[in-house]
C-alpha cells in the first residue's frame, strides 16, 4: 500500500495506482471529489491542489510522486464539522461571491491559499499573476479577483 | 422529448418556447403547408409565425403536490424540474414558489427532481434561456393553489372565515387576531387526510406585493460545492461501481468495420470487454478510470469510411452568395431598393467553436433486472433514455434518471450524453459502470458550434439612411441535427430554425430581404449558447456599422435613427441611450483607445454593449465593456448579472480566440493547448451590467448577452485602427 497525507490524515492506495495521477485517485479512489478534472493536460488547472503548500496540477502528478508529502484539497480548508463547522476565508469569500458552475472553483481556491499563505495582502497585479494560470468557462475572473481581496480581508479580521 | 398530445385547456397549457414550439412546427407545420411549389412565398410567413406565435408546446402542469412536500416541522422541500449549470435556477425558482407560498425562500430546501417526479419532459428540459420565463406562471400558480389550501384548512382549524386568514412567513393567522395562528406544518399535522385541490386558478400576488422575486437571494447550490461534496455528474458514486472508457472513430461517420478484444482483455484490471458493430461500439470495464483507458489501446479495431474532409471544403460549402438561399424574411422592394444611393457591401465568417465546459461530458448507469438507473449532468433527461431499453433489450424496464450538477454547458449536455455508453457497459458487466470522457474526446467528439458565412449588401439613402439591406446566411445545422424529422423534409424547409437566433436586423428598413442557405456537413453540429446569435450578430452589427461609417455617422447615433416607431423600437432605444449614457460614449477614451457599439435580441430580451479597447503588442485589449439589458423582470438580479458578464467572457474568447479547423475528416484541436480559452488577464476588468427592467414578465437571461460582443469589439477596433476586420476569431 501507498501512503498518501491528505488533509493532515493518512490514507491507503493500491500500490498499482503509483503510476496513476493523482487527481483519479483523490477522486475515484479516495472519493475526494473536491478536486477537479478539467484537461488532464495542466492547461485548465481545475485539478489544483497544494503539495507542501505550493498549487500543484494533480492531473500532472503521478500518485508516487505525492508519497511521503503534505497534500491539501479542497475538503481540508473548513475546520470542524457539522454546525461547527468554519469555512477557509477564501471559501467564505466564493460563498458571499460566487462563480456559476463552479467545477473550476476548487483550483481557483487552492491558488488563492497559497497565495495569501505566502502574501497576506496582494495587490491587484499579484493578484492577477497568482490567478491567472486556471481558466473559468463561466467567466467568473473579476469575481475570482474580488473574492482573493476579500479573502484577505476576511483572513486579516476585516469583514 | 415528444410531449403526450393530451387535449389540454388554456389554462393548462404552457407559455411556448422557442425551442419546443420550433420543433412543433417542423414535425407538423410544414407538412400542414403542403405542396413544394408555394413554400418559396410561404416561408417567410411561416418564420413570422414562429417569431410572433404564443402557442402551446403541450406539456402538462404537474400537481403541487409534485413540486413541494411540506413537513410537519415546518420545513418544505421543492423539488425542481429544471437543471443547475451554474445559472441559479434552483435559487431563482426557489424565490418564485416561496413568493406564492408566503415563505421565506431560505424555508425551501431546493431539491433536483429526478425523472420519475412526474414531470413532463418537456418541463425537465433546460435550455434556450427559458426555464424562469416558461415556469414564472406555472409555479406561481401551483405555489399559490398550496398556499390557498393552506388558507381554507387554517379557517376550519382557527373556526374563522377563509376571507379573515392571512399568510404570512409559513404560518397562516386570524386577521382580528393575530394570536390566533398556526404554522403550515401544525395545519397539515391536523390533518391527515385526503386534501382537496380548488376548482378555480387562485389568485396571483401583484408585483408592487413582491417580496422574493426581485431580491439577490444567495445561490442554494455553491455551498455544497465550496465544500467538494460529489453534486456533479463526475462524481456520481455508488457501491461496487466501475469504470468504463469508449473507443472513438478516427474520422467524423466512420464504422467499425472489425474489432475483437485483442490484448485488452489481458490487460491489469480489465473486467469486461464490449464489442457490438452494429453500434459502432467498443469499450472497456475496469477498476480504474486509467487502466480502462489504457486498455482501450490494445482493442484490436478496424474503422472504415468517414469523411475526408478538410477545412477548406467546409469553408467553400459554408459560403453565402448573392442569390442563394430561401427567402425566409421580405420587407419592401431590396432589388430595386438596393439600385438607389450609395451601395456597401461585406462579407463575414464565424469558424467551429467547442462548448469547453469545464466538466467533461459524463454518465453512470446501473442496468438492474427490474430497472435502469442513470446519473447524468444534463440539460434533457428525456433525451438521456433515448434508446436506452433498445440496448438492453428484453422486458420493458423502468428507467430513472437522477439528473446531476453540470460543470458548465452551454448547450451541449442536451442533445447528447454518454448515458447511452454507460448503459451498454453496464449492461454487459452487471454492475454500475460510470464514464468520463476526456477533454480530448469532449472536445473532439462532440458537436460544434456550426461555421457560418454571411454576404450583406446594403444601400444608403441621400437622407443618411439605410434604403435597402440584401443578406444572404450560410451555416451548418443547429436544431435540425437533433429535430427528428426526415431529411427530405429538412431540405423542404430549407433553413434550420436554429439559425433564426439573431438573424434579423432590429432597425427600420423598408426594404429588407434575408435568405437561408442550409449546409449540412459531415461534421457534427448543433446548439452552442444562443444557437446563432453569437455569429448572426457579428456579421449583422459589423454590417451596421459599416453603413454608419459611409453615411458618416456616428455608429451610435446611426442605429439610433433607425429605431422604429413601435413598442418594440422604443425598447430597443431604451438599451441603446443607457449603453450610450453609462459607457460614457459622448466623452473620448483615453488616448490609444477606442469604443465600438452593437446590439442583439434573443426572444424578448434585448442587449446592447459598448467595447473599449486598445492594441498592445499586436493584440487586442478589451478594457471595460459596459452592457444594458432590458430582459423584462429579473428575479435575482445578481444571479442574472452573472449571466450576462459570463456570455460576454464566453463571447469574447470567441472574439479573441477560440476556432477549430477540420483535417482529414477530424477536428485538429483536441485539448486547450491547441484551443486556448480567454484567461483572468484577458478579461477586462470591468464589465458593468445594468438592467432597464420593465413589465411584469420575466424574459430569458442565460445567452443573449452573448450576442453584441463580437461585434463590439471589431467595431472598436475598427474606430481605433480603421482596419476592418470580417472573419472571427479577430486577427490584426
Amino acid at each position: 500500500m501507498l501512503k498518501l497525507e491528505i488533509n493532515q490524515r493518512s490514507w491507503d492506495v493500491p500500490d498499482f495506482q503509483a503510476s496513476e495521477m493523482l487527481v483519479w485517485v483523490l477522486r475515484d479512489t479516495l472519493g475526494l471529489a473536491g478536486t477537479r478534472y478539467g484537461c488532464g493536460v495542466g492547461v485548465c488547472g481545475s485539478c489544483n491542489v497544494l503539495i507542501d503548500g505550493v498549487p500543484k496540477r494533480s492531473c500532472q502528478t503521478p500518485t508516487a510522486d505525492a508519497v511521503g508529502k503534505k497534500i491539501t484539497t479542497l475538503e481540508g480548508l473548513a475546520k470542524g464539522e457539522g454546525d461547527k463547522l468554519e469555512l477557509h476565508p477564501v471559501q467564505a469569500a466564493f460563498l458571499e461571491n460566487p462563480l456559476q458552475c463552479c467545477w473550476c472553483m476548487s483550483g481557483h481556491i487552492m491558488n488563492a491559499v497559497a497565495l495569501l499563505e505566502n502574501n497576506p495582502n496582494p495587490n491587484s497585479e499579484q493578484i492577477d499573476n497568482a490567478m491567472n494560470e486556471n481558466y473559468c468557462r463561466c467567466g467568473g475572473y473579476n469575481s475570482i479577483r474580488q473574492n482573493v481581496t476579500r479573502a484577505a480581508e476576511i483572513a486579516g479580521g476585516r469583514s | 422529448m415528444k410531449a403526450k398530445k393530451a387535449p389540454l385547456t388554456p389554462e393548462q397549457r404552457w407559455k411556448m418556447t422557442r425551442r419546443r414550439f420550433l420543433i412543433g412546427t417542423g414535425s407538423l407545420g410544414v407538412l400542414a403547408v403542403g405542396g413544394y411549389f408555394g413554400l418559396n412565398e410561404g416561408r417567410p410567413a411561416m418564420v413570422d409565425a414562429i417569431e410572433k406565435s404564443g402557442a402551446s408546446r403541450g406539456g402538462k402542469m404537474p400537481a403541487p403536490n409534485l413540486w413541494f412536500e411540506l413537513k410537519l416541522d415546518n420545513s418544505m422541500v421543492f423539488y425542481a424540474p429544471k437543471f443547475e449549470m451554474g445559472q441559479g435556477i434552483h435559487s431563482a425558482l426557489a424565490q418564485i414558489a416561496a413568493e406564492e407560498l408566503e415563505v421565506d425562500w431560505k424555508q425551501l430546501e431546493v431539491r433536483q427532481a429526478d425523472s420519475s417526479k412526474g414531470f413532463d419532459p418537456n418541463i425537465m428540459f433546460t435550455g434556450g434561456s427559458t426555464s424562469v420565463q416558461d415556469l414564472f406562471t406555472p409555479l406561481r400558480e401551483a405555489a399559490a393553489t398550496m398556499r390557498e389550501m393552506l388558507k381554507l384548512e387554517a379557517a376550519k382549524q382557527l373556526s374563522v372565515g377563509v376571507v379573515d386568514i392571512v399568510a404570512l412567513r409559513g404560518e397562516c393567522f386570524a386577521r382580528q387576531n393575530v394570536s390566533k395562528k398556526l404554522t403550515y406544518g401544525q395545519i397539515v399535522a391536523a390533518k391527515q387526510t385526503e386534501w382537496d385541490v380548488p376548482k378555480e386558478k387562485p389568485n396571483l400576488k401583484a408585483r408592487k406585493a413582491f417580496t422574493s422575486i426581485g431580491l439577490n437571494a444567495p445561490r442554494v447550490d455553491v455551498r455544497a460545492k465550496l465544500l467538494g461534496q460529489p453534486v456533479y455528474g463526475y462524481d456520481a458514486r455508488v457501491p461496487d461501481m466501475l469504470y468504463g472508457a469508449v473507443a472513438r472513430a478516427p474520422r467524423y461517420g466512420a464504422t467499425l468495420k472489425s474489432a475483437s478484444a485483442g490484448e485488452a482483455a489481458n490487460q491489469p484490471g480489465v473486467k469486461q470487454i464490449v464489442i457490438d458493430l452494429k453500434a459502432n461500439f467498443a469499450g472497456v470495464v475496469a477498476d480504474t478510470r486509467t487502466r480502462a483507458r489504457e486498455a482501450l489501446k490494445f482493442l484490436n479495431l478496424e474503422w472504415d469510411g468517414g469523411t475526408s474532409m478538410g477545412q477548406s471544403e467546409i469553408e467553400a460549402l459554408v459560403t453565402a452568395r448573392d442569390g442563394e438561399g430561401v427567402v425566409i424574411k421580405k420587407r419592401g422592394n431590396v432589388d430595386a431598393g438596393i439600385q438607389t444611393g450609395t451601395q456597401v457591401s461585406a462579407e463575414y465568417r464565424t469558424p467551429f467553436a467547442a462548448h469547453a465546459h469545464l466538466e467533461p461530458l459524463n454518465a453512470m448507469a446501473h442496468v438492474q433486472a427490474s430497472k435502469i438507473e442513470l446519473w447524468v449532468p444534463t440539460q434533457s433527461t428525456s433525451s438521456d433514455m433515448k434508446g436506452v431499453q433498445a440496448v438492453v433489450g428484453g422486458e420493458k424496464r423502468e428507467i430513472v434518471v437522477y439528473p446531476m450538477q453540470m460543470g458548465g454547458s452551454f448547450g451541449r449536455k442536451g442533445a447528447q450524453s454518454a448515458a447511452l455508453e454507460a448503459v451498454r457497459l453496464s449492461n454487459a458487466v452487471g454492475k454500475p459502470v460510470h464514464v468520463g470522457w476526456t477533454r480530448e474526446e469532449d472536445i473532439q467528439h462532440g458537436f460544434f458550434r456550426p461555421p457560418s458565412h454571411t454576404w450583406l449588401r446594403g444601400s444608403l439613402g441621400n437622407d443618411g439612411r439605410i434604403n435597402a439591406l440584401d443578406q444572404v446566411t450560410a451555416s451548418g445545422d443547429i436544431l435540425f441535427s437533433v429535430i427528428p424529422i426526415p431529411e427530405p423534409i429538412k431540405n423542404l424547409i430549407g433553413f434550420d430554425f436554429g439559425v433564426l437566433s439573431g438573424l434579423f436586423s432590429p432597425y427600420e428598413i423598408a426594404n429588407y430581404r434575408v435568405r437561408s442557405h442550409r449546409v449540412k456537413l459531415p461534421i457534427p453540429t448543433g446548439t452552442w449558447r444562443g444557437l446563432g446569435i453569437f455569429p448572426n450578430t457579428f456579421a449583422l452589427e459589423s454590417f451596421m456599422d459599416e453603413m454608419a461609417f459611409a453615411a458618416k455617422t456616428d455608429p451610435l447615433e446611426f442605429r439610433l435613427k433607425h429605431v422604429p416607431a413601435t413598442e418594440d423600437g422604443a425598447r430597443l432605444k431604451r438599451v441603446l441611450e443607457d449603453v450610450k449614457t453609462r459607457s460614457d460614449w459622448a466623452t473620448l477614451p483615453e488616448s490609444g483607445r477606442a469604443r465600438g457599439v452593437a446590439f442583439s435580441s434573443l426572444g424578448k430580451t434585448l442587449v446592447a454593449q459598448v467595447a473599449e479597447v486598445s492594441i498592445f503588442e499586436k493584440r487586442i485589449v478589451v478594457h471595460r465593456v459596459t452592457v444594458s439589458i432590458d430582459a423584462g423582470l429579473v428575479v435575482n438580479p445578481a444571479n442574472a448579472a452573472l449571466q450576462a458578464k459570463g456570455s460576454v467572457v464566453m463571447g469574447l474568447s470567441s472574439t479573441l480566440l477560440e476556432k477549430l479547423t477540420v483535417k482529414d475528416g477530424m477536428v485538429e484541436q483536441a485539448n486547450f493547448k491547441q484551443y486556448p480559452l480567454l484567461t483572468l488577464k484577458e478579461t477586462p476588468p470591468r464589465i458593468d451590467v445594468n438592467f432597464l427592467e420593465g413589465g411584469d414578465t420575466p424574459y430569458g437571461m442565460g445567452e443573449p448577452a452573448i450576442g453584441p460582443i463580437g461585434a463590439a469589439v471589431a467595431n472598436a477596433v475598427f474606430a481605433l485602427t480603421q482596419k476592418r476586420i470580417r472573419e472571427l476569431p479577430l486577427e490584426l
